[in-house]
Protein backbone atom coordinates (compact mmCIF):
# COMPACT_ATOMS: atom_id res chain seq x y z
CA UNK A 1 0.00 0.00 0.00
CA UNK A 2 1.44 3.17 -1.01
CA UNK A 3 0.00 4.41 2.38
CA UNK A 4 2.76 2.00 4.37
CA UNK A 5 5.96 2.93 2.44
CA UNK A 6 6.81 6.69 3.33
CA UNK A 7 7.52 5.43 6.86
CA UNK A 8 10.39 4.08 5.78
CA UNK A 9 11.20 5.49 2.35
CA UNK A 10 11.26 9.23 2.80
CA UNK A 11 13.73 10.49 4.95
CA UNK A 12 12.31 10.97 8.88
CA UNK A 13 12.69 14.67 10.57
CA UNK A 14 16.40 15.02 12.14
CA UNK A 15 15.84 14.40 15.58
CA UNK A 16 19.44 16.19 16.56
CA UNK A 17 17.53 19.82 17.40
CA UNK A 18 14.77 17.67 19.65
CA UNK A 19 17.34 15.74 21.55
CA UNK A 20 19.14 19.29 21.71
CA UNK A 21 15.76 20.41 23.25
CA UNK A 22 15.57 18.04 25.59
CA UNK A 23 18.73 17.28 26.97
CA UNK A 24 18.93 21.34 27.80
CA UNK A 25 15.69 20.83 29.81
CA UNK A 26 16.97 18.29 31.61
CA UNK A 27 20.35 20.13 32.96
CA UNK A 28 18.22 23.04 33.55
CA UNK A 29 15.93 20.66 36.05
CA UNK A 30 18.95 18.87 37.52
CA UNK A 31 20.48 21.93 38.00
CA UNK A 32 18.12 23.83 40.00
CA UNK A 33 17.23 20.93 41.73
CA UNK A 34 20.51 21.14 43.21
CA UNK A 35 19.84 24.98 44.27
CA UNK A 36 19.06 23.85 47.48
CA UNK A 37 22.19 24.85 50.33
CA UNK A 38 23.77 21.77 50.97
CA UNK A 39 22.50 20.19 54.57
CA UNK A 40 25.06 20.29 57.26
CA UNK A 41 22.03 18.32 59.57
CA UNK A 42 20.45 15.21 58.40
CA UNK A 43 16.71 15.60 59.68
CA UNK A 44 14.06 12.81 59.35
CA UNK A 45 10.60 14.80 59.99
CA UNK A 46 7.91 13.29 61.51
CA UNK A 47 4.56 13.14 59.27
CA UNK A 48 1.07 14.81 59.58
CA UNK A 49 -1.85 14.91 57.86
CA UNK A 50 -1.13 18.30 57.25
CA UNK A 51 -1.16 19.82 53.91
CA UNK A 52 -0.70 23.41 53.76
CA UNK A 53 2.75 24.33 52.02
CA UNK A 54 5.85 26.19 53.47
CA UNK A 55 6.25 29.67 51.61
CA UNK A 56 9.04 30.07 49.41
CA UNK A 57 10.69 32.81 50.76
CA UNK A 58 10.82 34.96 53.60
CA UNK A 59 11.34 32.02 55.94
CA UNK A 60 13.88 31.52 59.28
CA UNK A 61 14.38 28.23 59.98
CA UNK A 62 15.24 26.68 63.30
CA UNK A 63 16.67 22.62 62.58
CA UNK A 64 16.76 20.69 65.29
CA UNK A 65 18.73 17.45 64.78
CA UNK A 66 18.52 14.03 67.22
CA UNK A 67 20.40 15.03 69.77
CA UNK A 68 18.95 18.62 70.24
CA UNK A 69 21.60 20.77 68.16
CA UNK A 70 20.69 23.52 67.19
CA UNK A 71 20.93 25.44 63.18
CA UNK A 72 19.54 28.30 61.99
CA UNK A 73 19.19 29.12 58.73
CA UNK A 74 17.38 31.97 57.12
CA UNK A 75 16.39 33.04 52.99
CA UNK A 76 17.31 36.63 51.34
CA UNK A 77 20.94 37.25 50.86
CA UNK A 78 20.01 40.46 51.67
CA UNK A 79 18.51 40.12 55.29
CA UNK A 80 21.46 37.69 55.58
CA UNK A 81 24.26 40.39 55.14
CA UNK A 82 21.99 43.15 56.98
CA UNK A 83 21.67 40.42 59.80
CA UNK A 84 25.37 39.50 60.22
CA UNK A 85 26.63 43.72 59.55
CA UNK A 86 24.58 44.32 62.95
CA UNK A 87 25.20 40.95 64.78
CA UNK A 88 29.20 42.14 63.68
CA UNK A 89 28.51 45.23 65.75
CA UNK A 90 26.66 44.11 68.32
CA UNK A 91 28.54 41.52 69.87
CA UNK A 92 32.14 42.90 68.24
CA UNK A 93 32.64 39.57 66.25
CA UNK A 94 35.61 41.07 64.37
CA UNK A 95 34.36 39.56 60.61
CA UNK A 96 35.85 41.05 57.13
CA UNK A 97 33.77 42.33 54.79
CA UNK A 98 34.61 38.80 52.96
CA UNK A 99 33.52 36.44 55.78
CA UNK A 100 30.40 38.31 55.78
CA UNK A 101 29.98 38.07 52.46
CA UNK A 102 30.16 34.06 53.16
CA UNK A 103 27.74 34.41 55.67
CA UNK A 104 25.14 35.00 53.03
CA UNK A 105 25.48 32.29 51.05
CA UNK A 106 26.42 29.53 53.96
CA UNK A 107 23.03 28.22 54.45
CA UNK A 108 22.40 26.63 58.09
CA UNK A 109 24.71 27.01 60.56
CA UNK A 110 25.25 25.87 64.04
CA UNK A 111 27.76 26.88 65.77
CA UNK A 112 28.37 29.38 68.98
CA UNK A 113 29.09 33.21 67.93
CA UNK A 114 32.71 32.83 68.93
CA UNK A 115 33.47 30.11 66.36
CA UNK A 116 31.38 31.45 63.46
CA UNK A 117 34.17 33.21 62.09
CA UNK A 118 36.14 30.02 62.08
CA UNK A 119 33.26 28.19 60.45
CA UNK A 120 33.02 30.71 57.67
CA UNK A 121 36.36 30.14 56.76
CA UNK A 122 36.39 26.03 56.40
CA UNK A 123 36.00 25.04 52.78
CA UNK A 124 32.52 24.36 51.77
CA UNK A 125 33.82 20.18 51.45
CA UNK A 126 35.67 20.81 55.17
CA UNK A 127 32.26 22.23 56.61
CA UNK A 128 30.41 18.77 57.25
CA UNK A 129 33.62 17.39 59.43
CA UNK A 130 33.29 21.27 61.42
CA UNK A 131 32.32 19.80 64.93
CA UNK A 132 28.64 21.22 64.57
CA UNK A 133 27.74 21.58 68.72
CA UNK A 134 24.44 23.98 67.62
CA UNK A 135 23.77 27.85 68.90
CA UNK A 136 23.48 27.92 72.30
CA UNK A 137 20.14 28.13 74.43
CA UNK A 138 20.09 30.22 77.65
CA UNK A 139 17.19 29.36 79.30
CA UNK A 140 17.45 31.91 82.48
CA UNK A 141 18.03 34.75 80.42
CA UNK A 142 16.64 35.24 76.84
CA UNK A 143 18.91 38.50 76.54
CA UNK A 144 22.01 36.13 76.88
CA UNK A 145 20.47 33.65 74.91
CA UNK A 146 22.43 33.09 71.54
CA UNK A 147 19.60 31.58 70.12
CA UNK A 148 17.37 34.61 70.62
CA UNK A 149 19.70 37.03 70.01
CA UNK A 150 19.97 35.67 66.60
CA UNK A 151 16.24 35.03 65.92
CA UNK A 152 15.51 38.87 66.96
CA UNK A 153 18.08 40.19 64.88
CA UNK A 154 17.11 38.06 61.85
CA UNK A 155 13.41 39.69 62.32
CA UNK A 156 14.06 43.23 62.71
CA UNK A 157 17.11 42.98 59.72
CA UNK A 158 13.67 41.41 57.53
CA UNK A 159 11.69 44.26 58.64
CA UNK A 160 14.50 46.63 57.88
CA UNK A 161 14.72 44.91 54.42
CA UNK A 162 10.99 45.31 53.89
CA UNK A 163 11.27 49.15 54.45
CA UNK A 164 13.73 49.26 51.70
CA UNK A 165 11.45 47.32 49.47
CA UNK A 166 14.02 44.60 49.11
CA UNK A 167 11.76 41.75 50.23
CA UNK A 168 7.67 41.65 50.28
CA UNK A 169 7.06 39.92 53.44
CA UNK A 170 8.36 39.48 57.06
CA UNK A 171 9.88 36.12 58.38
CA UNK A 172 7.83 33.32 58.61
CA UNK A 173 9.07 31.37 62.01
CA UNK A 174 9.72 27.74 60.91
CA UNK A 175 10.53 24.90 63.38
CA UNK A 176 12.27 21.62 61.53
CA UNK A 177 13.04 18.65 64.46
CA UNK A 178 13.40 15.36 63.43
CA UNK A 179 11.09 12.50 64.97
CA UNK A 180 13.48 11.41 67.55
CA UNK A 181 15.27 14.94 68.78
CA UNK A 182 14.39 14.44 72.76
CA UNK A 183 11.28 16.81 73.89
CA UNK A 184 13.37 19.32 75.71
CA UNK A 185 15.42 20.38 72.80
CA UNK A 186 12.18 21.15 70.73
CA UNK A 187 10.80 22.80 74.32
CA UNK A 188 14.16 24.72 74.46
CA UNK A 189 13.30 25.93 71.37
CA UNK A 190 9.65 27.13 71.71
CA UNK A 191 10.39 28.51 75.09
CA UNK A 192 12.91 31.18 73.32
CA UNK A 193 10.17 31.39 70.72
CA UNK A 194 7.75 32.90 73.30
CA UNK A 195 9.97 34.70 75.42
CA UNK A 196 11.01 37.03 72.14
CA UNK A 197 7.13 37.42 71.69
CA UNK A 198 7.12 34.48 68.74
CA UNK A 199 3.83 32.88 69.05
CA UNK A 200 2.89 31.58 65.65
CA UNK A 201 5.16 29.30 64.25
CA UNK A 202 5.03 26.55 62.01
CA UNK A 203 6.52 23.03 62.67
CA UNK A 204 7.81 21.08 59.48
CA UNK A 205 6.02 17.54 58.73
CA UNK A 206 6.29 15.29 56.14
CA UNK A 207 2.91 14.08 54.43
CA UNK A 208 0.63 11.05 55.50
CA UNK A 209 -2.79 9.95 54.70
CA UNK A 210 -6.05 11.80 56.85
CA UNK A 211 -7.41 9.02 58.15
CA UNK A 212 -11.06 10.55 58.03
CA UNK A 213 -10.59 10.80 53.96
CA UNK A 214 -9.45 7.34 53.66
CA UNK A 215 -12.75 6.25 55.87
CA UNK A 216 -14.75 8.34 53.60
CA UNK A 217 -13.77 6.26 50.60
CA UNK A 218 -13.79 2.98 51.82
CA UNK A 219 -17.96 3.95 52.77
CA UNK A 220 -18.04 5.09 49.44
CA UNK A 221 -16.78 2.07 47.81
CA UNK A 222 -18.65 -0.33 50.06
CA UNK A 223 -22.02 1.74 49.67
CA UNK B 1 35.41 6.16 -15.54
CA UNK B 2 38.25 3.69 -15.91
CA UNK B 3 39.77 5.17 -12.86
CA UNK B 4 36.87 4.98 -11.25
CA UNK B 5 36.29 1.30 -12.04
CA UNK B 6 39.73 0.94 -11.17
CA UNK B 7 39.48 2.75 -7.66
CA UNK B 8 36.22 1.57 -7.21
CA UNK B 9 37.89 -1.99 -7.39
CA UNK B 10 40.87 -1.14 -5.95
CA UNK B 11 39.65 0.15 -2.57
CA UNK B 12 36.42 -2.27 -2.74
CA UNK B 13 38.37 -3.75 0.58
CA UNK B 14 37.60 -0.35 2.59
CA UNK B 15 34.92 0.59 0.24
CA UNK B 16 33.40 -2.26 1.29
CA UNK B 17 33.88 -1.46 5.17
CA UNK B 18 33.41 2.33 4.09
CA UNK B 19 29.81 1.85 2.88
CA UNK B 20 29.06 -0.18 5.71
CA UNK B 21 29.70 2.58 8.21
CA UNK B 22 27.96 5.09 6.67
CA UNK B 23 25.18 2.77 6.37
CA UNK B 24 24.87 2.90 9.89
CA UNK B 25 25.75 6.07 10.46
CA UNK B 26 21.98 6.24 10.43
CA UNK B 27 20.96 6.12 14.12
CA UNK B 28 17.20 6.64 14.86
CA UNK B 29 17.03 8.92 17.40
CA UNK B 30 13.40 8.62 18.65
CA UNK B 31 14.10 6.22 21.86
CA UNK B 32 16.91 8.49 22.97
CA UNK B 33 14.19 11.75 23.06
CA UNK B 34 12.01 9.47 24.53
CA UNK B 35 14.41 8.66 27.42
CA UNK B 36 15.34 12.55 27.85
CA UNK B 37 11.55 13.88 27.81
CA UNK B 38 11.16 10.87 30.91
CA UNK B 39 14.31 12.33 33.16
CA UNK B 40 12.88 15.82 32.56
CA UNK B 41 9.35 14.60 33.29
CA UNK B 42 11.03 12.79 36.66
CA UNK B 43 13.10 15.82 38.01
CA UNK B 44 10.00 17.98 37.07
CA UNK B 45 8.25 15.55 39.44
CA UNK B 46 10.58 15.52 42.48
CA UNK B 47 11.22 19.33 42.84
CA UNK B 48 7.64 19.95 43.30
CA UNK B 49 7.22 17.26 45.69
CA UNK B 50 10.64 18.64 47.67
CA UNK B 51 8.73 20.93 49.15
CA UNK B 52 8.13 20.58 52.73
CA UNK B 53 4.83 20.55 54.61
CA UNK B 54 3.88 22.74 57.63
CA UNK B 55 1.79 21.95 60.76
CA UNK B 56 0.65 25.60 62.18
CA UNK B 57 1.14 25.96 65.27
CA UNK B 58 0.31 28.58 68.29
CA UNK B 59 1.34 28.85 71.61
CA UNK B 60 -0.32 31.00 74.14
CA UNK B 61 1.31 34.38 75.09
CA UNK B 62 4.27 34.66 77.85
CA UNK B 63 2.53 37.02 80.55
CA UNK B 64 -1.13 35.58 80.60
CA UNK B 65 -2.75 37.36 83.44
CA UNK B 66 -5.22 35.10 85.83
CA UNK B 67 -8.45 37.44 84.87
CA UNK B 68 -7.65 36.60 81.18
CA UNK B 69 -8.01 32.70 81.42
CA UNK B 70 -11.50 31.72 81.17
CA UNK B 71 -12.73 29.12 83.73
CA UNK B 72 -13.94 25.47 81.73
CA UNK B 73 -16.18 23.15 82.99
CA UNK B 74 -13.70 20.15 84.53
CA UNK B 75 -16.02 17.67 82.91
CA UNK B 76 -14.87 18.64 79.57
CA UNK B 77 -11.04 18.44 80.15
CA UNK B 78 -8.73 15.60 79.10
CA UNK B 79 -4.98 15.67 79.53
CA UNK B 80 -2.58 13.70 77.98
CA UNK B 81 0.81 13.25 79.30
CA UNK B 82 2.86 12.43 76.55
CA UNK B 83 5.55 9.68 77.98
CA UNK B 84 8.58 7.94 77.12
CA UNK B 85 8.55 4.74 74.78
CA UNK B 86 5.48 6.26 72.89
CA UNK B 87 3.01 5.88 75.80
CA UNK B 88 0.58 8.25 76.16
CA UNK B 89 -0.75 8.27 79.77
CA UNK B 90 -4.04 10.19 80.33
CA UNK B 91 -6.77 11.33 82.70
CA UNK B 92 -10.03 13.42 82.21
CA UNK B 93 -10.87 16.34 84.41
CA UNK B 94 -9.27 17.10 88.11
CA UNK B 95 -11.21 15.38 90.51
CA UNK B 96 -11.00 11.83 91.14
CA UNK B 97 -8.74 11.40 87.74
CA UNK B 98 -7.60 8.06 86.80
CA UNK B 99 -4.88 7.51 84.89
CA UNK B 100 -4.82 5.18 82.10
CA UNK B 101 -2.52 4.85 79.41
CA UNK B 102 -2.39 3.99 75.51
CA UNK B 103 -0.33 4.54 72.35
CA UNK B 104 -0.44 6.29 69.19
CA UNK B 105 -2.35 4.46 67.05
CA UNK B 106 -5.89 4.41 65.60
CA UNK B 107 -7.28 2.04 68.38
CA UNK B 108 -5.16 4.02 70.90
CA UNK B 109 -5.18 7.88 71.43
CA UNK B 110 -7.88 8.28 68.38
CA UNK B 111 -10.02 6.00 70.37
CA UNK B 112 -9.68 7.87 73.66
CA UNK B 113 -10.61 11.35 71.75
CA UNK B 114 -13.28 10.63 69.97
CA UNK B 115 -14.85 8.66 73.32
CA UNK B 116 -14.38 11.96 75.82
CA UNK B 117 -16.09 13.42 72.72
CA UNK B 118 -18.86 11.34 72.73
CA UNK B 119 -19.32 11.80 76.64
CA UNK B 120 -19.30 14.99 76.77
CA UNK B 121 -21.45 15.56 74.04
CA UNK B 122 -24.02 13.20 76.07
CA UNK B 123 -23.86 15.30 78.96
CA UNK B 124 -23.80 18.48 77.37
CA UNK B 125 -25.07 18.24 73.67
CA UNK B 126 -24.79 20.50 71.25
CA UNK B 127 -23.70 23.93 71.97
CA UNK B 128 -23.51 26.56 69.85
CA UNK B 129 -20.58 28.42 67.56
CA UNK B 130 -19.57 30.33 64.79
CA UNK B 131 -17.44 28.33 61.94
CA UNK B 132 -14.34 30.17 61.61
CA UNK B 133 -14.72 30.54 57.57
CA UNK B 134 -18.29 30.46 57.17
CA UNK B 135 -19.20 32.61 60.38
CA UNK B 136 -22.84 30.54 60.48
CA UNK B 137 -23.88 29.49 63.57
CA UNK B 138 -23.17 25.75 64.15
CA UNK B 139 -24.23 23.32 66.57
CA UNK B 140 -21.29 21.11 68.01
CA UNK B 141 -19.47 19.45 71.31
CA UNK B 142 -16.53 20.25 72.46
CA UNK B 143 -13.95 18.99 74.39
CA UNK B 144 -10.55 20.94 76.08
CA UNK B 145 -7.44 18.89 75.55
CA UNK B 146 -4.38 20.01 77.70
CA UNK B 147 -0.72 18.48 75.71
CA UNK B 148 1.72 17.72 78.43
CA UNK B 149 4.72 16.37 76.85
CA UNK B 150 7.27 14.64 79.75
CA UNK B 151 10.77 15.10 78.83
CA UNK B 152 10.95 11.66 78.15
CA UNK B 153 8.85 11.64 74.78
CA UNK B 154 10.26 12.75 71.20
CA UNK B 155 9.13 15.26 68.94
CA UNK B 156 7.23 12.90 67.22
CA UNK B 157 4.82 12.24 69.97
CA UNK B 158 4.38 15.88 70.43
CA UNK B 159 3.37 16.24 66.32
CA UNK B 160 1.53 12.75 66.35
CA UNK B 161 -0.49 14.33 69.13
CA UNK B 162 -1.22 17.46 67.62
CA UNK B 163 -2.17 15.52 64.17
CA UNK B 164 -4.63 13.90 66.18
CA UNK B 165 -6.25 16.90 67.60
CA UNK B 166 -6.99 17.78 63.29
CA UNK B 167 -8.08 14.18 62.35
CA UNK B 168 -10.48 14.02 65.43
CA UNK B 169 -11.18 18.08 64.52
CA UNK B 170 -10.17 18.94 68.30
CA UNK B 171 -10.87 22.97 68.46
CA UNK B 172 -9.85 23.59 71.97
CA UNK B 173 -6.32 22.12 73.10
CA UNK B 174 -3.18 23.85 74.38
CA UNK B 175 0.58 22.71 75.06
CA UNK B 176 1.49 22.84 78.70
CA UNK B 177 4.16 21.66 80.82
CA UNK B 178 4.44 18.98 82.91
CA UNK B 179 3.60 19.59 86.81
CA UNK B 180 5.68 17.49 89.53
CA UNK B 181 2.25 16.05 90.66
CA UNK B 182 1.89 14.51 87.35
CA UNK B 183 5.31 12.81 87.58
CA UNK B 184 4.43 11.35 90.41
CA UNK B 185 1.35 10.32 89.56
CA UNK B 186 2.69 8.79 86.39
CA UNK B 187 5.00 6.76 88.79
CA UNK B 188 2.03 6.35 91.12
CA UNK B 189 -1.26 6.04 89.47
CA UNK B 190 -3.10 4.63 92.39
CA UNK B 191 -1.62 7.44 94.46
CA UNK B 192 -4.48 9.69 92.75
CA UNK B 193 -3.78 13.24 91.77
CA UNK B 194 -4.29 15.86 94.49
CA UNK B 195 -4.64 18.99 92.25
CA UNK B 196 -5.62 22.37 93.79
CA UNK B 197 -7.06 24.21 91.02
CA UNK B 198 -5.40 27.57 92.44
CA UNK B 199 -2.07 25.69 91.61
CA UNK B 200 -2.88 24.71 88.59
CA UNK B 201 -3.56 28.31 87.44
CA UNK B 202 -0.57 29.75 89.15
CA UNK B 203 1.57 27.12 87.13
CA UNK B 204 0.12 28.05 83.86
CA UNK B 205 0.47 31.54 84.46
CA UNK B 206 3.99 31.62 85.77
Amino acid sequence: MPKHKPKRGTPLIDMTAMTDVAFLLLTFFMLTAKMKPQENLVIDTPASISQTKLPESGTLTILVGKKGEIFLDMTGQHTRLELINSMNEQYQMGLTEQEKLLFTNVGSFGVPRSQLKKYLNTMPSERTKFPATGIPVDTVDVNQSELANWIHNARLAQFKMKQEGKVKEEYVMVVKADKDTPYPAVQKVINTLVDININKFNLITGLEADPNKLEGVKKEGGG
Amino acid sequence: MAEIAQEGGGGHKKGGKVRSKKMSTRIDFTPMVDLGFLLITFFMLTTTLAKPQVMALVMPEKDIKKEDIEPVKESKVLTLLLGANDKVYWYEGITDAKLDSTDYSAEGLRKVILNKMDKVKGQFGLEDYEDFKTKEPKKGSFINVIIKPTAESRYKNLVDALDEMAICKVRYYVILDVSDLEKEFIKNPAGGLKFNVEEQIQAATQ
